[in-house]
């Protein structure tokens, strides 16, 4: 296993757009991760430009436990700069044909494509653990007091992010499998939101109940929009089981089908 | 002889195309087996399907006697169609990566980047690499984890006449260390001057197999040129010859079977003509791949009419 992950790095260590566009998706999310207080500062100033005043330290934005479902929504809307990275790794392969040399040298179908997907539980691992350090520091820094007990509460929700990215993440990898074409596959992949939301408003009022159901609207309810809580609304403030079982459900889907593409596809 | 490979009744389908139809073959262990056939003949279909990146229609084959996997893939040494490689790696990050890949030692490196002469070039990026430096990459690569079997499809394609010495050079070093070796090409000359055994395919049906020593044997040809006026009736009257003709200003002597020129010879001896030139020509690979061609596409109008 830890070979087939050391194959793949191998790969990628060495090509420059890996470090940019990973780099630019880590920078991204620490910045702006930690700069959410200094936006809200900012929102107050031009607030009162107009006459208005409101008082951003009643905004517990990096409190315990708020910061992390805040953290881990926000942070969740970077994960296609990663899912673009995942398609450029593979669509390489299709491209300059390695993927049908690397099987004649002797690698199986099979640890060709798990050498991907650990590569993806890799990169899922790193934003869980980034976000965790973010979320510790600016909680400790902007908490009034630091109690054991808020620490610890809501971080059922890294579980469910590091899912979130994995499956995105495996879905990326499937289309690259499935379309073979970078450009094509980053195309469909940023579009897939919208095209899900289309199908959706379509769907006729009595089968509504299906919605939570389809692949990127799962995501949406297994961690969901955290900042209606500050204008006083109800908001899931806990992982639903049927939520990680949807996600999960569509995460081996994917990967399945990128296997089952993979093992009768001539290469 | 040890069998290395076997394959049976192997069949490749694109759609309505049939690129391999029914293949029979057997390469043992120390051949140089060359495979021949003109472009789209199926070579290169074929040593797909040897190293599993196309999915045969039907039929099947063994390596070493095994079932084909990966394992048995990472004892041979394969370069099909063109060299592959990540251009943005360097030649030497290549080779560490299908070193992982075969699951062998990286110590292998330098030595096969001597070989092929390449160790001064080996930190530059693929990409700058010239046509005959990533053809001799992908030999190293290809020799990287000591396989038993080396499998090269057309491996001076597009090389100038230095390119091609050298690789045939590196082939025949290769043999010499009593490798077994597949080697596809449409270069005729290249496979009589390195095969120890041929094959040839045409529009994916095999039309011939056998030694490349077997090249030549059987109905000889001889050139002859002697001062005599009628040389010609003469030589039609010898017992030993099925056909005469008459090509720049020398008779060719088409024998009948178990006749040779030392036989000419001693029929003009007796008749008092002393020959001023007696040449058997020898059959070339090239023209005996011609006479097979011919032969298979005769069948092929029998078969239609």
């Amino acid at each position: 296993m830890l070979h087939l992950l050391k194959i793949d790095l191998k790969k990628m260590t060495s090509y420059r757009t890996f470090w940019i566009v990973c780099g630019l998706y880590f920078v991204t999310l620490g910045f702006g991760a930690a700069s959410g207080m200094e936006f809200l500062k900012l929102l107050a100033s031009w607030i009162e430009g107009f006459g208005e005043s409101i008082n951003i330290s009643r905004i517990p934005l990096y409190h315990f436990p708020d910061v992390w479902l805040n953290l881990i929504w926000s942070s969740g809307l970077l994960k296609i700069v990663l899912g673009i990275m995942v398609v450029i790794s593979i669509t390489n392969e299709y491209t300059y044909r390695t993927i049908r040399q690397n099987i004649i040298d002797g690698l199986s179908r099979w640890e060709f494509l798990l050498s991907k997907i650990l590569t993806n539980v890799l990169l899922s691992l790193m934003s869980v653990i980034m976000i965790f350090v973010i979320g510790l520091v600016t909680g400790m820094i902007y908490s009034p007091t630091i109690e054991l007990q808020y620490l610890i509460t809501d971080l059922e929700f890294f579980p469910a992010y590091f899912l979130e990215i994995f499956f995105f993440l495996s879905y990326a990898l499937m289309l690259g499998v499935l379309i073979n074409r970078s450009g094509l596959t980053i195309i469909v992949l940023m579009l897939s939101q919208m095209i899900e939301l289309i199908i959706t408003a379509n769907i006729d009022d009595d089968l509504k109940a299906i919605i939570p159901y389809f692949p990127m609207k799962s995501i949406w309810y297994l961690i969901q929009f955290p900042f209606p809580r500050y204008w006083f609304q109800e908001i899931q403030d806990f992982v639903s089981w049927i939520g990680v079982a949807t996600v999960l459900f569509w995460t081996i889907t994917f990967n399945y089908i990128s296997f089952w593409k993979l093992k009768q596809a001539d290469i | 002889m040890e069998t290395v490979l076997s394959i049976h009744g192997l069949t490749k389908n694109f759609g309505r195309l049939c690129a391999v139809n029914q293949l029979n073959l057997e390469v043992k262990r120390g051949q140089v087996f060359g495979m021949l056939g003109p472009n789209g003949s199926g070579k290169t279909t074929t040593l797909g399907m040897l190293m599993e990146v196309v999915n045969p229609t039907s039929g099947n084959f063994t390596w070493f006697g095994q079932q084909p996997s990966s394992a048995t893939r990472k004892k041979i040494g394969a370069v099909l169609e063109h060299p592959i490689f990540y251009p943005y790696l360097s030649g030497r990050k290549n080779l560490e990566l299908n070193a992982m890949i075969k699951n062998c030692p990286a110590e292998n490196i330098p030595g096969v980047l001597d070989l092929v002469e390449l160790t001064s070039r080996k930190d530059d990026p693929y990409k700058t690499y010239s046509l005959g430096m990533k053809q001799r990459l992908a030999i190293a690569s290809a020799l990287l984890n000591d396989p038993i079997v080396l499998i090269l499809d057309e491996p001076t394609n597009g090389l100038d006449p230095m390119g091609i010495a050298e690789i045939r050079e590196i082939i025949k070093k290769i043999a010499a260390n009593d490798k077994t070796i597949i080697l596809a090409s449409h270069l005729l000359d290249e496979v009589q001057k390195v095969c120890s055994h041929f094959a040839i395919l045409r529009k994916g049906n095999l039309v011939h197999v056998g030694p490349v020593d077997d090249v030549g044997k059987g109905e000889e040809t001889v050139e002859v040129m002697a001062y005599h006026d009628d040389l010609s009736v003469l030589l039609s009257e010898f017992i030993g010859s099925a056909e005469v003709k008459r090509e720049n200003g020398q008779f060719l002597v088409k024998m009948k079977s178990g006749f040779h020129s030392q036989d000419v010879n001693k029929f003009l001896f007796s008749k008092g003509i002393t020959a001023s030139h007696l040449h058997t020509q020898k059959k070339s690979l090239e023209k005996q791949f011609l006479e097979i061609l011919a032969e298979a596409d005769g069948k092929n109008i029998e078969v239609r009419s």
